[in-house]
């Protein structure tokens, strides 16, 4: 058995900053299934939004967020995002980051979706890419010890407070104990349960299917964010910076469609209303080839384009064979992020004693309905340090909690057995890939972009006969290293999970908010639904309840951009 | 299209030498490499190879692409094919095989340690950098650590590839201390330094290009 006082999940920015703030204080771990500098926050290109301008204000960034998140964000949680922030970037800069500068040697800001002012920091298109390398710096340099490539699979708790994790180290394959004061879930999203999406093969939304089973909560699941700009057919994240720099969404007739939906923000509306505008031009057959609309940025020059965004430049041209320079992109909208996850307190804490969690897999809630690009890399760090600093306090002054050899040998050996067993002979007629391709294409189609309940009553349905078909699967067991047939398999039981609660609070909650939208009741409800969506598993399947706003400064107002 | 492939197998538990497996995968001609890895994957799961972002950013899927070090998200499958032949999938060569693609990175890793691998904050630092120098840190800081460098130019054993990268990358950065005298204390050759940044940019799937400021 390995003891550690504080242990993170996850190794991308909330995890490494949460694991930097706590060490120094407390024997910290960080468990990542991928090389903490493979994780998926590397791939964030836009920036990380704090009011530094001079004509901006954390007031103002505060009212943003909450209008973007149609009115479903907690103000104190945001108030705490939007205050900290400013302190967190130049944290960041004297770490080492190379943030892009301005003129006279400031850190540069630009414009990004739903805000008001140029706000988002940023180092060219690689925002999440630099700040992750120069966090793992700094994990190095506090000795921080990390378990690459183990994966997180039960939490033990001994009278309902967490008291370790059961774990899978996949080079070995090996199962180990950790006896853990302190566990911070820093796991990241879902995104492969849906067929497009602009996420990593990694984001499975572990965590959050973790900590559920274990009897965390789950909140606003059903808000569930489609990025605007993807490559048609890969679904490769195209920066919202393409748009913050001034890149063009035309439609089949050469026309700027986004002045009929949102005149004033135009292209730089939120995301929510972007996505909608660009499946409602396809629908209506003003799409290309009826599957696609244009990313114009050939009249911002090839030198701003080369300076600002190489990396979408580059992903253009191998990918899709477009030199953005030179000729418009072809992109579509993909599932990018999930506004739900578990919840917690502005401290990342969550009900279950022993347990917090930042980031993407956390739900404080900083986003409510909608997300604003450049907010969630700002989460990122600001509640990953919080957590960090929370468990700094906590776990040096702490007893080790108490967990018997009878919660161990009842988590453990269940998994012992089913390791030691053959491999079950794989069958011919069924198998993850063909769960996992019928969800994916079940949740993009039926519970995307636009929703409506006889469809999420469907879905429902048949998440549920995946489930029934999965539980018959044979498991990949044996004793080899590098067993991604038992990861997999691990992971389609996670998305499956998640995807019914998706799908459940989606059918549930009859109104349009943010990036929910029904079509069949396609206005907001406040009298009825201007509250949290919050999941707890239940006997047979999750059940749900009401979970109250903290609305302080900002009354719920008509959202027009 | 269909594509034949042959990815180079190997469980230390069981085989004494790695095989390749042949596998016919049906592909587009804009997929990648990694897309018929893991077309090649459903057909036999046992196979072991490492992925997460296919965008070219995580540096998960760096393996030898008909003998050459590449990420197999990076590439085209159409490319890989143009000889008509088989795509020769193996793992990264001077590194250790653990399982069928996947190699021990634990070395690869534990190299960026031989020069001190975080900044070092001067003193009197006021939060102002110039837009030029700025722009010049970010060429280095694109690294992605996938190993590929220390595949293509293993036969240095000296060169220590991605720790000099980092060297670099920290060494012009006016934010920090120890600047130039990281690259004296690795005390590389001149002259295989000289070759290591001619080499660098062709082979690295980023195209760093690190100019000598030593």
């Amino acid at each position: 058995m390995l003891m550690h006082e504080v242990l993170v999940v996850g190794g991308g920015l909330a995890g490494l900053m949460a694991a930097l703030n706590v060490s120094g204080h407390a024997d910290t771990a960080v468990l990542s299934k991928i090389y903490p500098t493979r994780s998926h926050s590397g791939a964030a290109q836009g920036g990380f939004n704090v009011a530094m301008g001079e004509d901006d204000s954390v007031e103002a960034h505060i009212f943003d967020t909450v209008k973007g998140s149609d009115y479903l964000g907690d103000q104190d949680a945001i108030e705490v995002l939007c205050s900290d922030g400013p302190e967190v970037i130049r944290e960041l800069d004297r770490m080492g980051v190379p943030w892009t500068r301005r003129d006279d040697g400031g850190i540069a800001q630009r414009a990004l979706g739903g805000a008001g002012f140029p706000r988002a920091c940023f180092a060219a298109d690689f925002s999440g890419h630099v700040v992750l390398h120069t966090l793992y710096e700094q994990i190095l340099k506090q000795g921080v010890k990390v378990y690459p490539e183990w994966h997180l699979l039960e939490l033990l708790l001994e009278d309902g407070r967490v008291a370790g994790a059961l774990v899978y180290d996949l080079p070995r394959a090996r199962l180990e104990v950790i006896r853990t004061k302190q566990i911070i879930l820093a796991t990241g999203g879902y995104g492969r349960a849906f067929a497009k999406t602009t996420n990593a093969h990694a984001n499975t939304g572990d965590g959050m299917a973790i900590a559920y089973r274990a009897g965390a909560v789950l909140s606003d699941m059903e808000f569930v964010q489609f990025h605007p700009t993807t490559l048609y057919g890969t679904n490769i994240l195209i920066s919202e910076a393409a748009r913050g720099e001034g890149g063009y969404l035309r439609n089949t007739k050469g026309e700027r469609f986004m002045a009929n939906y949102a005149p004033e923000k135009m292209e730089l509306a939120p995301r929510d209303v972007v996505s909608r505008a660009i499946f409602k031009e396809i629908k209506e057959g003003r799409g290309f080839e009826g599957h696609y609309v244009h990313l114009d940025l050939t009249h911002l020059g090839e030198r701003l384009i080369t300076e600002r965004l190489p990396q979408v430049r580059e992903l253009a041209i191998r990918y899709s064979g477009v030199d953005p320079a030179r000729a418009p992109m072809h992109i579509e909208p993909a599932q990018h992020y999930s506004m739900g996850g578990v919840r917690t307190d502005i401290w990342g804490m969550t009900p279950l004693p022993g347990l917090l969690a930042a980031g993407e897999v956390a739900n404080v809630s900083v986003h409510g309905a909608n997300r604003l690009g450049g907010n969630s890399l700002l989460e990122t760090v600001v509640y990953g340090r919080r957590a960090g600093r929370k468990v700094a306090e906590l776990a040096p002054k702490e007893a080790w909690p108490s967990l018997s050899e009878e919660t161990v040998r009842r988590h453990l050996e269940p998994w012992q057995a089913r390791l030691a067993a053959e491999p079950g002979k794989l069958s011919q007629d069924d198998s993850t890939f063909a769960i996992r391709r019928e969800m994916t294409s079940l949740m993009t189609n039926q519970v995307g972009v636009f929703r409506t309940g006889i469809e999420l009553k469907d879905a429902v349905e048949r998440l549920e006969g995946l489930r029934e078909r999965y539980h018959r699967l044979p498991i990949p067991t044996g004793t080899q290293p590098f067993n991604y047939a038992l990861m997999d398999y691990l992971e389609v039981g996670y998305l499956l999970d998640l995807s019914e609660i998706i799908a459940r609070g989606a059918s549930a909650r009859c109104e349009s908010r943010g990036a929910h939208y029904r079509m069949d009741f396609p206005q907001r409800d406040d009298r009825n639904w201007l509250h949290h969506t919050l999941a707890h598993r239940g006997e047979r399947k999750p059940e749900f309840s009401a979970g109250q706003v903290a609305i302080t400064r900002f009354e719920p107002q008509e959202r027009g951009y | 299209m269909e594509v034949a492939l042959k990815i180079c197998r190997f469980d230390p538990k069981k085989d004494r030498a790695p095989v390749l497996q042949e596998f016919v995968v049906s592909v587009a001609g804009n997929q990648t490499v990694l897309d018929a890895l893991l077309l090649a994957w459903q057909q036999d799961p046992t196979l072991s190879f490492r992925r997460s972002c296919r965008s070219a950013i995580c540096g998960s899927c760096a393996v030898n692409i008909n003998g050459q070090p590449a990420l197999a998200c990076q590439t085209l499958i159409s490319k890989a094919t143009e000889n008509g032949a088989a795509v020769i999938i193996e793992p990264l060569p001077h590194f250790r095989q653990l399982k069928d693609l996947v190699v021990d990175l634990e070395p690869f890793f534990e190299s960026l340690r031989a020069t001190i691998p975080w900044l070092v904050l001067r003193d009197d630092y006021d939060g102002k950098l110039s837009p030029e120098i700025a722009r010049q840190l970010e060429d280095p800081a694109t690294c992605i650590l996938c190993g590929i460098c220390k595949a293509a130019l293993g036969e240095h054993e000296e060169i220590k590839p991605a720790c000099l990268v980092k060297a670099m990358r920290l060494s012009q950065d006016p934010r920090d201390v120890l600047g130039l005298h990281r690259l004296r204390l690795l005390q590389v050759p001149p002259e295989v330094l000289q070759l290591f940044i001619r080499k660098l940019p062709e082979r690295c799937p980023k195209a760093i290009k690190i100019t000598e400021a030593a």
